[in-house]
C-alpha cells in the first residue's frame, strides 16, 4: 500500500499507520478512506492528495 | 479606516462598527480577548460599518470560511481593488502576484502547490535547518553574559527575515533590502491601508522583484544545472512536463516572504512572552522536549498576535451564516478571535502546552493553509532549545518584561520590547 502527501500542507497519510485517534485503524489503504475525508492537518480534500514517492 | 459612504443597511444585516471592533484601540491591542469574546457571542458575523467588511469570528465559521473557496483571496476581487492595469503598464509585482497563490483559481492554484512542494521537501529543508541554527546561535552569542536582553531586538528582529533570506540565497549584506521588500510586499495589498499607502508600497517592492529575477536568470544559464537548494528546486520542478515560470517562482518568494518573515517576527516575541509569563508550562517543556511542536503551536494560539483579521474576497453573491454578502465584498476573517472561541477551546485564555489541538486552525486551513508552517515550527523550535539551554533561570524583567508594543502597526499586536532578565551572572557569581 502507497503513502501519500496532501500537495497543499505536506501531510503525509501512511496506511500502516493509519490515524487510530480519528478512528482510521492500520492497515486502512488511502484508497478505502471514506470520500468526504479530509487532510488532519489543512483540511484539504482527499482530491489534494497524491502518491507519496519518496 | 476606510472611508467609502456607506448606504442604508440591508434588512436583517448585523452590523457593528469601531465601538465593538477598533483594531487600531490600544486597549485591544494590550488586551484583545475581551473584544473577541464579545464578537464571539454576540456578533459571530457581522457587517462593520467603519472597517467596511464584514467581520467573522467563531471557530466554526472561519474554518467553513476558510475551506470555501468562493472566498478568495486575491485582492482584484475586492469591490474597491484597482481597475486592472493594461498589459504592457504591468510591473513585476502585479505579473507575479496575478499568476500566485493568491490570485489563481483553485484548479492551478493545486497545480502549484504540487510544483512547489519539492522546494519545501524533507532533503530541502533539512539544509534549510542547519543554516537556520547557525543563525540562531549567532543571536543567542550576541548576548553574551548580559544581565538583561530585548527579545525583539536580539532574537525577533533578526531570525526570521534572516532566516528566509538564507533560504532564498540572500547574502548577509543584503539583508536590509531584504527586509524592506518584504515589509513593502505586505503593505501593498492591505486592504486596511489607503491606495497612496498601497501604491508607494508596490512601487517599492520593485528593486527586490529585479533582483530575484537576474537571481532565476543566472540559475537557469548554470551549465550544471539550478542547484538543489531551495531556489534550485523551484526552477527544476516539474509535473507532467508543467514547470514554474519566472513570475511563478515570483510569486512562491512572494507567499513565502509573506508567510514568514515579518509576520513571524511575532513567533518569537510572542513564545518567550507565553511561557516565561506562565514559569510552570516552561518547567514542563523543559522536562518533556517532546512537547514542543503542540507548546509552539498553543503558545501561538494563545498569544493571537495577529491584529487584523485575513482578508478575503466575496467572488459571488453568498448566503453565509444567515447573511447575504455580495460579490466582491472584503471580509475579515477573524482568526485570532476563532482560536480564543470557548466552544473549541475550553478555557480559551489558559495555557496548556498539552492540549489535544486536534482541528486547529492556528496556520489556517483548506487551499491557502500556511506555506510557511515547516519554517515557523523549525525556528520556534531551535530558538527555544537554544534559549532553555542558555537561559534555565531567565525571568521576565520586573514581571512583564517592561512590554511595550508599535501601536500602529499595520498587521499585528507587534510587540517591539519584552525584556528578559537572564540570571546567568548572578547565578555564575555565587558558584
Amino acid at each position: 500500500m502507497s503513502k501519500w502527501i496532501c500537495v497543499i500542507c505536506g501531510y503525509i497519510y501512511d496506511p500502516a499507520v493509519g490515524i487510530p485517534d480519528a478512528g482510521i485503524a492500520a492497515g486502512t489503504a488511502f484508497e478505502d478512506l471514506p470520500e468526504d475525508w479530509i487532510c488532519p492537518e489543512c483540511g484539504s480534500p482527499k482530491s489534494a492528495f497524491e502518491v507519496y514517492e519518496a | 479606516m476606510n472611508d467609502t459612504a456607506s448606504t442604508a443597511a440591508p434588512a436583517g444585516r448585523i452590523e457593528i462598527d469601531a465601538r465593538i471592533f477598533n483594531p487600531y484601540s490600544k486597549d485591544y491591542i494590550r488586551e484583545p480577548d475581551p473584544v473577541w469574546q464579545t464578537l464571539i457571542r454576540d456578533y459571530p458575523i457581522a457587517w462593520h460599518k467603519d472597517l467596511q467588511m464584514w467581520i467573522v469570528s467563531t471557530h466554526e465559521l472561519v474554518d467553513r470560511m476558510l475551506k470555501d473557496n468562493r472566498f478568495s483571496p486575491y485582492f482584484g476581487h475586492w469591490e474597491h481593488a484597482p481597475p486592472p492595469k493594461p498589459e504592457d503598464q504591468k510591473n513585476d509585482f502585479d505579473k507575479s502576484y496575478e499568476v500566485g497563490f493568491f490570485a489563481v483559481p483553485p484548479k492551478d492554484h493545486l497545480r502549484l502547490r504540487k510544483l512547489t512542494m519539492p522546494a519545501f521537501s524533507k532533503p530541502v529543508m533539512a539544509k534549510i535547518d542547519a543554516k537556520i541554527r547557525d543563525l540562531i546561535v549567532e543571536c543567542f552569542d550576541s548576548i553574551g553574559d548580559a544581565e538583561e536582553f530585548d527579545v525583539y531586538e536580539t532574537l525577533a528582529a533578526k531570525i526570521p527575515v534572516r532566516a528566509i533570506a538564507r533560504m532564498v540565497g540572500v547574502p548577509t549584506n543584503m539583508e536590509d533590502f531584504f527586509h524592506d521588500f518584504a515589509v513593502n510586499i505586505i503593505k501593498a495589498t492591505r486592504i486596511n491601508l489607503g491606495p497612496k499607502e498601497r501604491e508607494a508600497a508596490m512601487q517599492a517592492t520593485l528593486p527586490g522583484y529585479a533582483h530575484f529575477r537576474e537571481m532565476i536568470a543566472e540559475r537557469r544559464a548554470r551549465p550544471e544545472g539550478p542547484g538543489d537548494d531551495f531556489f534550485g528546486s523551484l526552477i527544476s520542478a516539474s509535473d507532467n512536463g508543467s514547470q514554474l515560470t519566472d513570475y511563478e517562482i515570483l510569486s512562491v518568494i512572494f507567499a513565502l516572504i509573506t508567510a514568514g518573515s515579518d509576520t513571524a517576527t511575532d513567533l518569537h516575541t510572542f513564545l518567550l512572552q507565553a511561557l516565561l509569563s506562565h514559569p510552570d508550562q516552561l518547567a514542563l517543556l523543559r522536562q518533556k522536549p517532546e512537547l514542543m511542536e503542540n507548546a509552539i503551536i498553543e503558545c501561538l494560539r494563545w498569544g493571537s498576535f495577529g491584529k487584523m483579521p485575513f482578508f478575503r474576497f466575496a467572488t459571488e453573491d453568498i448566503e453565509f451564516a444567515g447573511q447575504q454578502i455580495r460579490k466582491g465584498q472584503g471580509i475579515g476573517v477573524n482568526i485570532m478571535a476563532a482560536w480564543h472561541d470557548p466552544a473549541k477551546w475550553p478555557e480559551p485564555t489558559k495555557l496548556d502546552i498539552t492540549r489535544r489541538l486536534d482541528g486547529n486552525i492556528v496556520f489556517g486551513a483548506g487551499a491557502h493553509f500556511c506555506i510557511g508552517t515547516y519554517l515557523v515550527r523549525v525556528q520556534g523550535s531551535l530558538m527555544l532549545t537554544e534559549f532553555m539551554k542558555r537561559f534555565p533561570d531567565a525571568t521576565l524583567a520586573d514581571g512583564d518584561g517592561r512590554i511595550d508594543y508599535e501601536w500602529t502597526h499595520h498587521n499585528a499586536r507587534r510587540i517591539n520590547r519584552l525584556v528578559v532578565k537572564t540570571n546567568v551572572a548572578p547565578a555564575r557569581k555565587a558558584a
